[in-house]
């Protein structure tokens, strides 16, 4: 990871920071000067993200959030205002994951990982434009789709509908946004396979399976949720101030084939 | 990040202006030595004269295989190693379809498509020498995913670039050599200046404005850096909403 010097004194909310992409994008977001409030529903992990932070010698804070309800975001858009003063980034990092044929799919299933990933990224938007609209400085919306959202994958069905919404909604966020005086961002990302808990705790945390994800991707490695956390911090700061409405690949090379 | 392109080196093609100048300032800026290219002596001295840090320039008709093994070979002479290409030498100009010669689209071709493919061959080839990867960026444009009348033979060849980049992602991933394209929209160069901004941009543009070519920089300097170490075939839109709508 490499600190972006744009990302100085920005108040940005990162969700699903208790791990993985979210967890290391708040470390290098504290690292680069950000103000940064780190969320998820794991409070032991997130005080462990919370201790990194600080070890990057950055200003955090972990909140505990649930993104599908929006008494929560309100409340972290709040802390946000009145602990750092404004809000200039969201991060809509948390999503769940599932494999599971499309029959077997219950609509129950399909509720859950429709109600996290999608209206947990829609609430995220939409407390997000208020707060950052507010402050008043405009601002840089990240939400992280996948790979999935832009290809299918056999067995993952509910997951890429709901991916697939996150680049619609992106889209209509962004020329929403570009309307604002001073606008407001919005692009989304879509990582290739990362090694993350995500998805170990679903195909398994199996060396030989880590080797066969990297032999299959072009540049013949693993996705690293490092890599993520750079490509966030770009679309977060000014790096890409006239970037919007895209959807960023970070896949080696996967979506490519 | 200052720094972060130390003992790298690059090669930017159309450096004397506009969006090249603009990527020669940012790779510089952040530690690389370049050498930029384009037709224009004058200008590409010009260019290189103006910029802090080991820049310099050589003249190059990126559509000649030859000139490519020349500017490679003075690149390894001054530097030793290429490890950065950026193949941004390109040209636009409108021409209704059914009257365009073939000598113009022809023309057209030859710089911003087998330009790219020429880059993208000796770039390789140049990166393979230390074997330790590198990035090569195509610039494209938006016009190689949207088009607009008069302008099939710019996007002919700005879709094809696009293309290109990740057939090349796939063909040299495995030697770390990553490619990607950038596609800009309308950028103040003088590439734009028959468009009026003041008229164009609240109209066309979601952002209601053009880039500054630095901008645009930006996102390449991205791509160049091990910030994108697992970025390959993608492609990287600058474009204000341009094409979101």
């Amino acid at each position: 990871m490499t600190t972006v010097a744009e990302l100085k004194d920005k108040v940005a909310i990162i969700t699903g920071a208790t791990k993985g992409m979210g967890r290391s994008a708040a470390q290098l977001f504290a690292q680069s000067g950000a103000k940064v409030i780190a969320t998820g529903r794991d409070e032991a992990a997130g005080a462990e993200t919370e201790k990194l932070m600080k070890e990057a010698g950055g200003e955090g804070i972990f909140i505990r959030q649930d993104i599908a309800r929006e008494a929560d975001w309100e409340r972290v858009v709040g802390e946000a205002s009145s602990r750092f003063g404004g809000l200039d980034v969201v991060v809509n990092n948390a999503g769940v994951f599932m494999v599971k044929p499309i029959e077997e799919t219950t609509v129950e299933d399909y509720d859950w990982i429709y109600q996290i990933n999608v209206e947990g990224t829609f609430l995220g938007m939409k407390h997000g434009f208020r707060a950052i609209k507010e402050t008043g400085r405009g601002g840089s919306i990240v939400n992280v789709s996948s790979l999935m959202g832009q290809v299918g994958y056999p067995g993952a069905t509910a997951y890429c509908a709901t991916k697939g919404a996150i680049a619609g909604m992106t889209k209509s966020a962004a020329l929403e946004g570009a309307e604002l005086d001073p606008p407001i961002r919005v692009n989304s990302l879509h990582p290739g396979v990362i090694w993350t808990e995500m998805l170990t705790s679903n195909f398994g945390d199996d060396p030989a399976l880590k080797d066969a994800f990297a032999e299959d991707t072009p540049l013949k490695m693993i996705g690293l949720p490092e890599y993520m956390a750079d490509a966030i911090a770009y679309l977060a700061s000014d790096q890409s101030s006239y970037v919007t409405g895209v959807e960023l690949t970070v896949d080696g090379g996967r979506g490519a084939d | 990040m200052a720094g972060e392109l130390d003992g790298k080196a690059a090669i930017i093609t159309g450096g004397g202006r506009g969006i090249g100048l603009a990527c020669a300032k940012a790779l510089a800026e952040a530690g690389a030595r370049v050498l930029i290219t384009g037709r224009n002596a004058e200008v590409g001295a010009a260019a290189a004269d103006s910029l802090a840090g080991d820049v310099r320039f050589t003249q190059q008709d990126v559509a000649s295989d030859a000139d490519w093994s020349r500017v490679m070979a003075e690149a390894d002479a001054a530097f030793g190693r290429v490890d950065i290409l950026v193949a941004n030498a390109g040209v636009s100009t409108a021409f209704p379809l059914a009257d365009m010669p073939l000598e113009d689209f022809r023309a057209m071709q030859d710089v911003n498509l087998k330009g790219a493919f020429l880059a993208v061959k000796h770039g390789a080839q140049a990166i393979r020498k230390h074997g330790e990867g590198g990035s090569i960026i195509l610039i494209s444009s938006v016009m190689g995913r949207i088009s607009a009348p008069a302008y099939a033979h710019y996007s002919a060849s700005k879709t094809g670039v696009r293309l290109l980049a990740k057939a090349a992602a796939l063909e040299l991933g495995a030697e770390q050599i990553r490619v990607n394209a950038v596609l800009p929209g309308f950028v103040r160069t003088d590439m734009t200046a028959p468009f009026p901004e003041e008229q164009i941009a609240p109209m066309a543009v979601p952002m209601k404005r053009f880039a500054d070519a630095g901008e645009v920089a930006d996102a390449v300097l991205f791509s160049a850096t091990d910030r994108s170490k697992f970025m390959t075939g993608a492609e990287l839109v600058v474009d204000g909403g341009l094409i979101t709508r």
